[in-house]
């Protein structure tokens, strides 16, 4: 829940500067269920200038679970990996906008992991096979995750022109987010996006 | 006999024992042939069960390959190595890891596919177009789907593939794993169970072809031409049963595993049990036949036993005591239900035999035993071929005097009583051992005596008769006894035991008739024998041919001295034999009837002479005898009649004599005749008086006019004083009746005075004449007449 601490403060220091509005977007699948987990964001050259990495986040390892399941974060955010079980685990990710490997630990490693390229990132557990997280590294200050009800919220965003890209781990490997122009106007819009290309 | 029982007895030995053979060898045909059956099924179901259990098995086998295989794959998709080798697209490194895991678990295909099944890499040295088949097959199959064991086709070979996915961690790709299913899959199957396999893949548009088997050589021949409808495959003398597992190679062929079982395998346990029952069975006819050998002869050997016991009661024998009847099954009782039979039966005989042979009254032997006894003493003599002197035989037959008189007055119980008395007499007579007393019936005794001829018999005979002189004392009456008595002798009277009989019989009547007491049989005697017939013959011969000769005997008159009668007697002058005494054909006559006969040539001979005699006398009469049977015959007066008429003679000229026994046979006829005659103007005279039982008064009621003392009296009156009384008082009882009295037997002078003292009227006998042929008569009294000095 920090990072939408962190987004939060992020919309707020925007919409003191500038004539800013907040942007709900619900994603759906296909048959219209509303998607949890979805990273939404918008992307612009304006917001990609706007983008400051995060001083440090956390994607955990709780319960042999990667928690959160999907991290959005700005290019250039180093994340920690504080292992929350009492067994070790092996971190690794073979993707490409960021290789690495973290060997049998535990407790929290004492380098963060800075992911400096903007794209998707599968994590896993060389140990559990089952642990999968995702790491979305995006280059907009402009980002939120679906909640329950496939309800994301984008604060702050100034007005403009923007690609609203939704991505989701159910999409296939390697598949890039879905991008959709969308206009930002100055009061608050509500927009209900299917995500479509969905595995089952 | 032995061997036709013993042949009964094995009948219904070999009847029992083939009827329990039979129901053995039925009941065991019946589970012969339902273990067959049931053999059979189980066996059938067997292998297929076998062959249901060995499907399963080859595909729990093709399973286990499949998890060794999908293990391997996983173990190579869960490498880290290999996912940074694939991540980081190092196909070198890929293809050798490839060929490295691949290897460790003896695949011979190893490849690597992406996400959408397309071929990346396979191991190294491998050959490419080895999966193509698969992949073709795995175009357009879901993820899912393609997860698991796949069989396909490569060339001819069929593969075992798997397909694990490549998780890093989310699927990147698939790892493929195969090898060929070959000799060795089968030869472990064949290892596991008792099933020969045969692998057979089709390729489209190509024949059937036979990739592995466990058969033998000679049998895999056949193998390719058979298809699915083949059940069962011929191998040497054995039969294979077959099963086809169809694997799935999707579309491109097929492949299937047959399965085989040996029949004889499967039925070779059965087939030894139906030896071992078969071997029961026979053991068990062999008990079976010996058992009921014993049983059966348990029942047939008593049977036989019985039937033999039976055998002997049937020839009446009831002496024997049967066997088994301490048996305590339904035999003893049989035993004992026959042995009780056999003392009844016994005893009944015995009851039988009494009443058969014993007479109840007197407890003598009877006829019928009597009979027998003869008989058996002839039969044994005669077996033994001519009779030995010795083995001889006299029958002694004894019939009562008076008894039917003694019956008619006194009553039966009393003619009973005698009978008995009479029978005691007999028995104390002295007698050998096998002599035998019986009553043959009535008053009718006889005596058997054994080794006996007539001589001995008669001894016997006389004393029977001397005991018989005493008089019996029953119910305080004193009764006088007498028997007249028959001998016959074995041989040399008959041979023949009813002839035997009846001519004691013959001769005991005649002993009756002749007052004699006592007559040993011979054949005159007898009206039936060969000697009677010739002797009759002879006798009419003498009639016809002038051979009889009158004779006569005068009667003086006492007190004149003049010939006064005269009895015609007749004599035989016989050409061979002479003078034939008269006591040799009279009784004879008299028997057979011929007598009336000669009572007609004396009367017809008496009247022809008549008027040619003279006797001094100027009234002669002649006296005839006649018999019972003249008396008898009705025509007899008329007879006379017709002889007085042709000689011209009146009927005072004769007088008739009758014998006191020949009134009595038929007293009432006699009378009849006597009085006719009477009336006719004969002279009567009652002949040989006081040698019956006829009282005066009944002669009285005759129509009688003289009596005839017995000669038996006359002859011993001077020296026995009762004869004299006797003489005398029937003289005067004569007189008294007015009858005149004549005299027999005079002997001498003293007699001939004595009579005259009594004044009897005529006197006859060999102290005048003997009886002389009547030629002479008249030259005798002439004689007589100038010796006694009387003028005629």
């Amino acid at each position: 829940m920090k990072h939408r601490f962190a987004g939060l403060i992020a919309c707020t220091a925007l919409a003191l500067s500038a004539h800013a509005t907040d942007l709900q977007v619900q994603v759906q699948d296909e048959q219209g269920k509303p998607l949890a987990d979805a990273a939404v964001f918008l992307e612009s050259r304006d917001a990609k200038a706007l983008t400051k990495p995060l001083a440090s986040i956390e994607m955990a390892q709780m319960n042999r679970q990667f928690v959160p399941t999907v991290l959005i974060v700005p290019t250039g955010t180093p994340v920690s990996f504080p292992n929350r079980d009492k067994v070790r685990h092996h971190v690794y990710s073979f993707s490409p906008i960021k290789k690495f490997e973290l060997k049998l630990f535990a407790g929290t490693p004492a380098n963060p992991v800075v992911f400096d390229k903007s794209g998707i990132a599968v994590l896993g557990c060389n140990i559990h096979d089952n642990m999968a997280a995702w790491v979305v590294v995006v280059d907009t200050p402009y980002y939120a995750n679906s909640d329950k009800l496939g309800f994301a919220t984008l604060s702050g965003v100034p007005a403009g022109t923007y690609h609203l890209r939704v991505w989701h781990p159910r999409l296939a490997v390697g598949a890039a987010a879905a991008d959709q122009t969308v206009v930002v106007g100055t009061t608050t819009a509500n927009i209900t996006y299917k995500l479509v290309g969905l595995t089952p | 006999m032995n061997l036709r029982w013993s042949l009964g007895h094995w009948g219904l030995t070999a009847r029992i024992v083939a009827l329990s053979l039979l129901l053995l060898l039925l009941v065991q045909a019946a589970v012969f042939s339902v273990v067959r059956l049931s053999m059979e099924q189980s066996a059938q179901r067997q292998v297929t069960q076998e062959l249901m259990v060995g499907e399963r098995l080859w595909r729990r086998l093709l399973d286990q390959n499949a998890q060794k295989l999908g293990q391997g794959a996983s173990l190579l998709a869960a490498d880290y190595g290999f996912r940074e080798a694939v991540n980081s697209q190092d196909v070198d490194t890929i293809r050798s890891v490839l060929e490295n895991h691949g290897a460790r678990i003896g695949a011979t295909v190893t490849a690597l596919l992406d996400t959408s099944m397309a071929l990346r890499a396979v191991g190294e040295g491998q050959d490419e177009s080895q999966i193509e088949p698969l992949l073709k097959r795995l175009a357009g199959v879901s993820a899912q789907q393609a997860q698991g064991s796949q069989v396909a086709l490569v060339g001819r070979v069929p593969y075992q593939f798997v397909l694990v996915p490549l998780k890093a961690p989310v699927i990147v790709g698939w790892v493929l794993m195969g090898f060929p299913i070959q000799q060795k899959l089968l030869d472990d199957m064949r290892a596991l169970s008792d099933i020969h396999l045969a692998l057979v893949s089709h390729a489209d548009g190509q024949a059937n072809e036979l990739v592995a088997s466990t058969l033998p050589g000679d049998v895999l021949g056949s193998i390719t031409t058979l298809d699915e409808s083949v059940k069962e495959l011929p191998m040497g003398e054995d039969r294979l049963v077959t099963r086809w597992v169809k694997l799935d190679v999707g579309a491109s062929g097929s492949v299937s595993t047959l399965l085989l079982r040996s029949v004889n395998e499967v039925v070779a346990p059965f087939r030894r049990a139906q030896v071992a029952l078969a071997w029961i069975t026979a053991l068990g006819v062999v008990m079976f036949a010996l058992g009921s050998v014993f049983a059966a002869r348990r029942v047939t050997t008593p049977l036989r036993s019985l039937v033999n016991a039976a055998g002997i009661m049937g020839r009446g024998r009831y002496d024997v005591p049967m066997d088994f009847t301490d048996r305590k099954d339904e035999i003893g009782g049989l035993a004992q239900a026959f042995d009780s039979m056999r003392i009844n039966i016994g005893q009944q005989q015995d009851e039988i035999r009494q009443l058969a042979y014993w007479d109840r009254l007197t407890g003598l032997p009877n006829r019928a035993r009597f009979r027998e006894v003869v008989q058996t003493h002839m039969r044994q003599v005669t077996e033994g071929g001519i009779p030995q002197s010795g083995q001889n035989m006299a029958v002694i037959m004894l019939d009562m005097d008076r008894f039917k008189h003694v019956n008619d007055v006194l009553g039966y119980a009393f003619g009973d009583q005698l009978l008995i008395a009479v029978a005691k007499r007999l028995m104390q007579c002295k007698l050998g051992k096998d002599d035998m007393v019986a009553r043959l019936g009535g008053d009718e005794f006889a005596v058997v005596l054994m080794g006996s001829d007539a001589d001995t018999a008669t001894v016997l005979a006389q004393q029977i008769a001397k005991s018989f002189e005493q008089p019996l004392a029953l119910d305080e009456q004193m009764v006088d006894m007498s028997a007249s008595m028959g001998i016959a002798c074995f041989p040399e009277h008959a041979q023949e035991v009813d002839a035997l009989l009846s001519r004691a019989e013959v001769a005991m009547y005649a002993a009756k008739a002749r007052t004699t007491v006592l007559q040993v049989y011979s054949p005159s005697l007898d009206s039936g024998s060969a000697q009677t017939l010739s002797m009759l013959s002879e006798l009419r011969q003498a009639v016809s041919q002038g051979e009889l000769r009158l004779f006569l005997q005068p009667k003086i008159a006492l007190q004149s001295n003049g010939v006064v009668a005269a009895e015609a007697l007749v004599r035989w002058q016989h050409p061979e034999r002479g003078l034939v005494p008269p006591l040799q054909f009279i009784p004879f006559a008299e028997q057979t009837g011929f007598v009336r006969e000669l009572t007609n040539w004396v009367f017809r001979e008496a009247a022809s002479i008549f008027k040619s005699l003279d006797s001094g006398s100027p009234q002669l009469r002649v006296a005839v005898n006649l018999s019972t049977r003249d008396l008898l015959d009705v025509d007899f007066p008329a007879r006379l009649d017709g002889m007085l008429a042709q000689y011209d003679v009146p009927a005072e000229a004769f007088c008739l004599e009758i014998t006191e026994s020949a009134i009595m046979d038929d007293p009432q006829r006699a009378q009849n005749t006597l009085n006719t005659l009477s009336k006719r103007g004969f002279k009567l005279s009652i002949d040989d008086f006081g040698t019956g039982y006829s009282s005066l008064a009944y002669l009285k009621s005759l129509p009688v006019d003289e009596l005839k003392i017995d000669k038996s009296f006359v002859m011993n009156m001077e020296t026995d004083e009762d004869d004299a009384k006797i003489v005398r008082s029937t003289i005067d009882l004569a007189h008294n009746l007015g009858l005149t009295v004549v005299a027999e037997g005079i002997e001498n002078a003293l007699v001939w005075e004595k009579l005259k003292e009594l004044e009897c009227d005529e006197a006859q006998g060999y102290f005048m004449s003997k009886p002389i042929a009547a030629s002479e008569f008249n030259a005798w009294c002439q004689s007589w007449n100038q010796r006694h000095n009387l003028q005629t």
